[in-house]
């Protein structure tokens, strides 16, 4: 049987979007080979970046302004986190980008809860409008509340995975406030996950 | 037409007492951190879709701002006075 191509036209699409899409499909996979046209400098260094992380064999052909890229995969997980292959801009002076964002609560700092939430939902909405957005965002303890049915910051959290943001929500704290049916947004974590991540770079903890 | 617009409040209390009544009128509200470029006693406010300033002029608001949504490309809405 011959190889099968699957086609994407990622032209005007700003980064990380061509990436998404093209994560996206190799998610889905039913193809040999994924071959994605861009138009801009940004995304064909992302898409290159993004394919050797995936495991994928890349081929890139230029002309005329436009880039094809072909990704081949050749791994047995071919849809790594987004933000993996988006990189970060080059870290503030004195202390590199945070990597992971760990919320430990439902609200920033202790005192009144309601303005603890309150600062909480302004944090993550203000994340969405922010030029640099962590690689993941782990959710423990309350936190997890923020990623379930009914949150107030749903729609954000969801802007943010849009932006190449893993959200990541801890199992056994959803188990324990009941709440493991409803969540709405992000995967599940166990520790062994949570601890590696934390450990692999410059976190920020708010709760 | 509808317009989004942002309300902005002159204490937190009055914004989050604002966003309850608002909700309890059926209107959908977000709270959000104020930006920079908008003056308030208050970092925040409260985005919602409506035909005209009335409701959220009557939910005790100090100012009214015009909000664009971010053009291609951009991250951030854009906000300009409302009269």
């Amino acid at each position: 049987m011959s190889p099968t191509c699957r086609t994407l036209d990622a032209r005007g699409l700003p980064c990380p979007q061509p990436v998404i899409l093209a994560r996206k499909a190799l998610a889905e996979g039913g193809f040999d080979t994924l071959e994605v046209t861009v138009d801009d400098a940004a995304s064909r260094e992302n898409l290159l970046k993004f394919g050797a992380y995936a495991r994928c064999l890349v081929e890139a052909v230029d002309e005329g302004g436009l880039t094809r890229i072909r990704l081949t995969p050749q791994g047995l997980d071919p849809a790594p986190a987004l933000a993996d292959a988006c990189p970060l801009p080059a870290g503030a002076a004195g202390g590199g980008p945070v990597e992971v964002v760990l919320l430990s609560a439902d609200g920033i700092g202790q005192g009144d809860p309601d303005l603890a939430r309150l600062l909480l939902r302004g944090f993550i909405y203000t994340l969405t409008e922010a030029e640099r957005v962590p690689r993941r965002l782990l959710l423990m303890n309350s936190g997890v509340k923020l990623a379930v049915e009914g949150s107030e910051s749903l729609a954000n959290l969801r802007k943010l995975e849009a932006r190449g943001v893993e959200v990541l929500a801890c199992g056994t704290c959803l188990e324990f406030f009941g709440l493991t049916s409803l969540l709405a947004v992000g995967g599940i974590t166990n520790m062994y996950e949570l601890a590696g991540h934390l450990m692999e770079g410059p976190t920020l903890t708010l709760g | 037409m509808a317009m989004l617009l942002l309300a902005t409040y002159a204490s937190s209390h009055s914004a989050l007492r604002a966003e309850q009544g608002l909700r309890a009128a059926g209107l959908q509200v977000e709270l959000i951190p104020v930006p920079r470029q908008v003056r308030s006693d208050c970092g925040f406010g409260l985005l919602a879709e409506v035909p005209d300033g009335d409701l959220l002029a009557r939910s005790g608001a100090q100012d009214l701002w015009r909000v664009t949504e971010p053009a291609a490309g951009q991250l951030r809405r854009t906000y300009e006075p409302y009269l």
